[in-house]
């Protein structure tokens, strides 16, 4: 139940900041998802089993799945890697003189 | 036998269109006459079939060629067949020999020539096809030859062409349609297969839109109204294009279309209605407004409009007398059409101009010229003895015994005199001004016997061919047989006695020598009728395609993200509505879901949350954020995921280290956004917030262990020799993932590379350091301690939490701060960091790829045994490349972002 | 022929870009590399697809843990198409920049991480290595269009961040798919969906993921918008790979997890018709070559699932013959288009043109690729229609042949847009370059158009000799269809 609501406090916070200009806007929303589906991915336990999966450290059966946490391993170090890049490339556009912000009208086709 | 030559035929005009363009290269334009006889020995190849084929036994050949679809490669040479390669060898031989002196000398001719050939072959092969598909594609091609040899025009010819293109092309399509249809109807695309289940066609549900689809692409190539526009247009194409494309094949391929699919629709209600209606209107407007024309090929150009609207109704008709003057017709009218064209474009060479106004009185000073001309006026206008009265009257007697609907006879003949007797007036027109009248050009003079000579064979054969049709009988006659099978052909002869044909003939000689006679007040009347024409209506089609389509088009270029955001987004939510709206019943929730503390971190997150959402100023964000990480990391050590708890805490710090780098060339507060777009915003977020929300709960915690989570849990230990678990699946289990990851991360160093400057730069000489006084002492206690840190994460991984990742982005922090306190002395001297990518990469892929050399599959572990007695694990190595990479990129960040100003 | 094999696609392309960014600065050596790598997985792929049309699914176990519970890759006769042509898109790709002189010295490594991603994406068999894969392939595809300015700005951003967006939205779909189900293993997961909403409903979060990142409508704005920015090689190799990627996907997880569900193709119809449509609409209302190109990639991705919406034998076969004579096709078709670009001064229609004259190599090497799009024949895209539509009429959806008919007129209409706009006319006076001397009238260098000729020729191959290549789609369509050998490859 508190899963459900954290992702959609998540999801419901990411998708307003993505939607809003600036990049660096964009960039913190994005943040978020990523909290979102981590959590998501947490909640991906078919059991909602707590105890850490570390062998040796407790009962087999109350362990939690480890599948997801390497998968959220995985999705962490993949976004980090990118939020990396996101912000190196607002920092390339300020250096170009490009405008981190567009109006919402539509522009010209480049 | 008889196979190969039908095959050796279709061959030969191939390799003669590539032979083409080097005959020019030598002979000039005088390659022409070489080609002319190329073309007769085809036909003469073809011709040595005649016995049989006439004698009832089509040659056929077939080869399968895309037996998936049911395809293949056939050929059939029947009596249709022959009499339309006929046509199209003969008329082609002497477009061949015209085109020498038609061409101007000097200039480059190769490419006409050889699409003149080539069109040759794919017309040969669109009447020799025996397979629906061929049939098809040999269509299409000719579409694509007379588009080019149109676009060869120069700069007027390229919307014509298009125009061209475009209209026989749908009509490409549409017998496309018919065949797919067809064969799903039959089974085959066999042509004679399916000529010969008249019964299944006809009983079947889709037989009207088959007919439909036919009857329009028979109209779009032979210029039928509405889609009559591109003919008159195509005619800025050169005179010998014109005479072959537009007046003799290309246009009589609808015919002959027609002519193949009569065997099943003739007397078929809908169609003969349809092909009368189409073929006579467009024959007496396409007449009415050939006499309108002043530019003689104009002229011509609705006039061949107007004969094939006469040819259409006739096979519309039905009957077999109908179906035979068809054919005959067909034969007829390319012979002086041809001619025709090759005249004028003759006298257009010679006097310098085609408009009828301006020729008059020619025979004084052209004679040949002019008798050539007046024949084939004669013969359009159907005066005997000339072929285009022999044609004529079978037509009308066609129409006279129609019997399509009740009183079919009157109106279609009538309809028909009318047509004929515009015919006959522009017709006259012609030959009037060929002989008759003053002469206005006094300076004209007869041109070479060698430009006049194919002319003169095609006038001269339609003379002789009006007493002498006889000799057409036994090609007609199988012809007609093919297109009805078990009918009783007619005799073609020239005088048949009294009938009421002849009386129609005498009608429309009456008559149109009326009009002639009183040719100026027709012309006066006829000025002031609306000028017919599908083409305002097709441009107008043309332009607000283009119009929607930019309409579309703008959709796609909005500057800010938003719009491209919103949609995925949109999709989300509708996924959560049918979600919503079709789970059924769910199995109940397993274990336990929530614990206190858990309310209490949703709390603070929603705050932080709001908070984020809200926030004026980057700096406010950025703390944010980092509360919401640490919130978020609280979130997992709660559930149960110490390594992954980690991992985020010290990516959060990571992370927000670069955005201070990065902090500096931002502005101090985010910019203002719009008020609508806030709330349309709003109202998004919060739906997809629920649909979020519903999701996780619905489809969440309500299934049991996993077999796979219990096999990892269970294994990890006496398989992969590690206690934690993640772990194990990290680096051993799953490795694979991994190395994709780390090769996301080597390409996003690249990326940041290739962002900010060059690869192998050492670190700048400017460095940004503003608190190297504070942190700098800072910094030398605390580097060693951090790199101690990380080898002992990275050490222990494989038992408690830590691993590759979190010691690497241990020493990130560090290489970080050590940016920040300016010391880069301290800090190793980095080369640039494509070695560590580099070498990162290498292990990890090496690694894995080590393991297949060994015999193993790819990434199994093993071990690498050293010369100290130990051994190492590969997963180890798998783990230090794992290091080096996340290094990398970070070293890559650090030296890019960290050491410029945001000067330009 | 052994699975072990399966490695090397992912594994070789590695190692060498590992190498290649150690020597940033030998362009030679990179090119060689690249080449040499990417011919020897073309050649490899050729193999398994002569081994995969017999019928065999070539399985490779990673780690050698147990099937089921190990990432399996794994090669049928659909994996090992798109394999091959990839490779050979990469090729001609790698071919183009060198002798368009684009591109740095991260431009083959990049490329080769790029692909590594793709063919990782067509041999796995499991849904969250799949995402992995996509994003190995994306990560460079960043890099690459952010490589020079253009694609700096705008273009650059909405790509990055609606790649993102739609890559967050697979991990959700793959994170609830394991929810409802335990396992990724497609193997496992066969017909899930099939039988349970909840399981359909966790993939369609997946599918909805793909479809944004084939450009499918209305999910599709962003192509246009962006890809056009890229330099011309990398748009060759993005047009044949990263939406290709994402169609591959929809059509293995419909096949495989929803088992052809025949509830749902109504759904899949609709998107194909609908993307079709617009796709073609707004290719016509575009106005340089590259907008006008990059739109019709929308049309043709429509097509494809037309023949998914059939969910027959003869309409896969037809869909994935135009898969893959179409990435070859729209390839030629953008080299056309780069070189008219660089030698002749921008692409947009009217400045150039009467190009047909001046230079009528390009001009052919453009108009046959342009055919072939138009549905023309003798070329590969007229079979491919004609496979389709007869497909379609099979089924009896006369809707759908009716609509692939006039988008095939509408494509065709396009063409003749560009043909004018560019090619045909009176040659234009001697256009300037801003800030620059005025081009001289003459044709580009035979080296620039190299690529894009030798491209055009298998559309005149595919479609007079395309039984080989309709046999190879019978067989990977049979393997869709009855997904059995697949699934018991590798699945427990």
């Amino acid at each position: 139940m508190t899963a459900a609501i954290a992702v959609g406090i998540l999801v419901a916070g990411g998708v307003f900041l993505i939607l809003r200009p600036g990049l660096a806007r964009i960039t913190v929303g994005f943040i978020l998802l990523g909290h979102a589906v981590n959590i998501l991915l947490i909640a991906a336990d078919g059991a909602g089993r707590r105890g850490a999966p570390l062998t040796g450290e407790g009962d087999l059966a109350r362990m939690a799945d480890p599948l997801p946490q390497a998968f959220v391993l995985t999705a962490i170090v993949i976004s980090f890697g990118i939020t990396v890049y996101l912000l190196a490339l607002v920092r390339a556009s300020r250096r170009t003189g490009k405008p981190d912000s567009d109006p919402d009208d539509p522009g010209p086709s480049q | 036998m008889g196979v190969v030559l039908v095959v050796a035929a279709l061959s030969s005009m191939g390799l003669l269109s590539l032979v083409a363009p080097l005959l020019e290269r030598f002979l000039g334009r005088n390659a022409g006459y070489l080609l002319a006889a190329g073309f007769i020995a085809v036909a003469v190849l073809l011709g040595l079939q005649a016995p049989t084929v006439l004698a009832g036994q089509p040659e056929t050949a077939s080869w399968p060629w895309i037996p998936a679809l049911g395809v293949s490669f056939s050929l059939r040479l029947d009596g249709l067949a022959s009499l339309f390669c006929l046509l199209v060898l003969g008329v082609g031989a002497l477009i061949m020999a015209y085109c020498p002196r038609y061409l101007p000398h000097g200039g480059r001719h190769g490419y006409i020539y050889f699409l003149l050939t080539l069109f040759g072959g794919a017309m040969l092969g669109l009447v020799l096809a025996a397979d629906l598909v061929l049939l098809v594609v040999f269509w299409e091609i000719t579409t694509v030859l007379s588009f080019l040899l149109i676009s060869a025009a120069g700069s007027q010819g390229a919307a014509p062409a298009a125009r061209a293109l475009l209209v026989t092309g749908m009509g490409g399509l549409a017998l496309l349609g018919a065949v797919v249809l067809l064969a799903v109807i039959t089974g085959t695309t066999d042509l004679t297969s399916v000529l010969a289940a008249r019964q299944q066609v006809l009983a079947s549900p889709l037989a009207p839109a088959v007919a439909a689809l036919i009857m329009i692409a028979a109209f779009t190539k032979s210029a039928q109204v509405p889609f009559n526009f591109w003919l008159p247009g195509a005619m800025v194409a050169i005179t010998p294009v014109s005479a072959y494309l537009h007046a003799a094949t290309l246009v009589k391929a609808g015919i002959y279309l027609l002519l193949r699919f009569s065997t099943l629709f003739a007397g078929q209600p809908g169609w003969s209605l349809t092909l009368i209606a189409v073929g006579l209107i467009t024959a007496v407007l396409g007449a009415a407004q050939a006499l309108r024309e002043h530019d003689l090929k104009a002229l011509l150009a609705y006039s061949t409009v107007s004969q094939l609207g006469l040819l259409v109704a006739a096979i519309g008709v039905g009957t077999t007398v109908a179906l035979a003057a068809a054919i005959l017709y067909t034969f007829a009218h390319a012979l002086f059409k041809a001619t025709l064209f090759m005249l004028v474009g003759i006298i257009d060479r010679e006097a310098g101009s085609r408009d009828i106004r301006k020729l008059s009185g020619l025979m004084r000073v052209m004679p040949v010229t002019a008798t050539l001309t007046g024949l084939a006026g004669l013969s359009l206008a159907g005066i005997p003895p000339l072929i285009g009265f022999v044609g004529k009257e079978s037509l009308f007697q066609g129409f006279a015994r129609a019997s399509a609907f009740p009183g079919a006879g009157v109106v279609t003949g009538a309809f028909a005199v009318l047509a004929s007797v515009l015919t006959f007036a522009y017709g006259i027109r012609i030959f009037y001004g060929a002989f008759a009248g003053p002469t206005l050009q006094r300076r004209l003079y007869e041109p070479s016997w060698v430009f006049l000579a194919p002319a003169a064979v095609a006038a001269v054969a339609g003379l002789v061919l009006g007493p002498a049709v006889a000799i057409l009988n036994p090609l007609m006659r199988e012809a007609i047989v093919n297109v009805e099978p078990g009918s009783v052909p007619p005799h073609f002869k020239l005088w048949h006695g009294l009938t009421p044909e002849l009386l129609m003939s005498a009608v429309t000689i009456a008559c149109g020598l009326g009009l002639f006679v009183f040719r100026d007040r027709v012309d006066h009347g006829l000025s002031r009728l609306p000028h017919l024409g599908g083409q305002a209506l097709f441009d107008r089609l043309y332009t607000s395609t283009f119009r929607l389509g930019a309409v579309v088009a703008r959709s796609a270029h909005v500057s800010s993200p938003w719009t491209y955001l919103a949609r995925p987004v949109a999709g989300l939510v509708l996924l959560g509505g049918v979600g919503a709206g079709t789970l059924g019943r769910l199995p109940a929730t397993a274990g336990q879901r929530s614990q206190p503390l858990d309310w209490a971190l949703l709390v603070l997150l929603a705050a932080a949350v709001a908070g984020l959402v809200r926030a004026r100023s980057v700096l406010s964000a950025a703390a944010l954020v980092g509360v919401t990480g640490l919130i978020v990391t609280t979130w997992f050590l709660l559930a149960g995921a110490p390594d992954v708890a980690l991992t985020l805490l010290l990516a959060e710090v990571l992370t927000a280290m670069v955005v201070a780098f990065v902090l500096r060339g931002l502005p101090r507060s985010f910019p203002r956004p719009r008020r609508p777009g806030t709330f349309a915003a709003g109202v998004l977020a919060v739906l997809a917030g629920l649909a979020a929300a519903g999701g996780v709960l619905a489809l969440t915690g309500r299934r049991g262990v996993s077999p796979t989570g219990e096999f990892f849990l269970r294994e990890a230990l006496p398989q992969a020799g590690g206690r934690n678990v993640v772990n194990t699946i990290l680096v051993d289990f799953r490795a694979l993932d991994t190395l994709g990851e780390v090769s996301v991360l080597g390409a996003a160093a690249m990326g940041i590379m290739l962002l900010l400057g060059g690869l192998d730069r050492a670190d700048s000489e400017r460095l940004v350091a503003p608190y190297r006084f504070v942190l700098g002492p800072a910094y030398r206690v605390l580097a060693p301690v951090t790199a101690a840190v990380s080898v002992y994460l990275f050490v222990r991984g494989h038992n408690e939490p830590g691993g590759g990742f979190s010691a690497s982005l241990v020493a990130g922090i560090a290489t970080g701060f050590g940016y920040l306190a300016g010391r880069p002395g301290t800090a190793p001297r980095w080369r640039g960091p494509g070695p560590l990518i580099a070498a990162g990469l290498l292990t990890c892929a090496g690694v894995g790829f080590a393991a297949t050399m060994a015999g193993k599959p790819f990434l199994a572990h093993f071990s690498v045994p050293l010369p100290s007695g130990l051994s190492v694990s590969s997963t180890i190595l798998f783990d230090l490349g794992v290091y080096l990479l996340v290094l990398g990129l970070m070293v890559t960040a650090v030296t890019r972002l960290a050491s410029e100003d945001d000067q330009r | 022929m052994s699975g072990a094999v399966l490695s090397l696609p992912v594994a070789v392309p590695l190692l060498a870009a590992a190498m290649l960014v150690a020597m940033p600065r030998r362009r030679r050596l990179h090119l060689v590399t690249g080449v040499a790598v990417t011919g020897g997985i073309l050649l490899l792929g050729g193999e398994v697809l002569a081994t995969a049309v017999g019928g065999t699914v070539l399985t490779l176990d990673i780690g050698g843990w147990p099937p089921g519970f190990a990432i399996t890759l794994a090669a049928d006769a659909f994996s090992a198409l798109m394999l091959t042509v990839s490779a050979l898109l990469v090729l001609a790709s790698l071919a183009y920049a060198a002798v368009a002189d684009e591109g740095g010295p991260l431009f083959t490594p990049l490329t080769l991480i790029l692909s590594a991603g793709v063919y990782g994406a067509f041999l796995t068999a499991d849904l969250f290595n799949l995402f992995v894969f996509v994003e190995v392939m994306l990560t460079p595809s960043y890099a690459l269009l952010t490589m020079t300015g253009g694609g700096r700005g705008a273009a650059g951003r909405i790509y990055v961040t609606v790649s993102l967006l739609a890559s967050m939205i697979f991990l959700a779909g793959v994170a609830l798919v394991y929810s409802v189900t335990g396992t990724v293993n497609l193997g496992e997961l066969a017909g899930a969906a099939r039988h349970s909403t909840a399981a359909a409903l966790a993939c369609s979060v997946v599918l909805l993921a793909l479809a944004a990142k084939a450009a499918v409508v209305p999910l599709h704005t962003w192509l246009p918008r962006t890809y056009p920015a890229a330099p011309a090689p990398v748009m060759v190799l993005f047009s044949g790979l990263l939406t290709k990627v994402g169609v591959y996907a929809i059509i293995r997880v419909y096949a495989v997890v929803f088992a052809g569900a025949p509830q749902y193709r109504w759904v899949i119809m609709t998107a194909a018709l609908l993307t079709m449509v617009i796709g073609i609409l707004g290719t016509i209302g575009e106005q340089t070559m590259r907008e006008i190109l990059a739109f019709d990639m929308v049309s043709q991705i429509g097509y494809i699932l037309l023949g998914l919406a059939l969910f027959s034998t003869a309409g896969l076969a037809a869909a994935i013959f135009y898969l893959v004579q179409y990435v070859l096709v729209q390839a030629a078709l953008l080299v056309a288009a780069g070189t008219v670009e660089t030698s002749h001064g921008g692409g947009t229609l009217g400045k150039p043109s009467g190009l047909a004259h001046r230079d009528p190599l390009l001009a052919v090497a453009f108009m046959i690729p342009a055919s072939s799009l138009a549905g023309l024949p003798p070329l590969s895209g007229f079979i491919a229609k004609l496979s389709l539509i007869q497909a379609a009429v099979a089924k009896n959806s006369y809707l759908a042949a009716a609509i692939a008919t006039a988008v095939s007129f509408l494509t065709l209409l396009a063409m003749i847009k560009i043909w004018r706009g560019v090619f045909a006319g009176r040659e234009a006076a001697a256009t300037a370059r801003p800030g620059g001397r005025p081009h001289a009238l003459r044709a580009a260098r035979p080296a620039l158009i190299a690529p894009g000729l030798a491209l055009a020729v298998p559309a005149i191959v595919l479609g007079i000799w395309a039984q080989p290549l309709f046999t190879a789609a019978t067989a990977a369509a049979d393997g869709l269809t009855s997904t059995a050998a697949y699934v018991q490859a590798v699945g427990r």
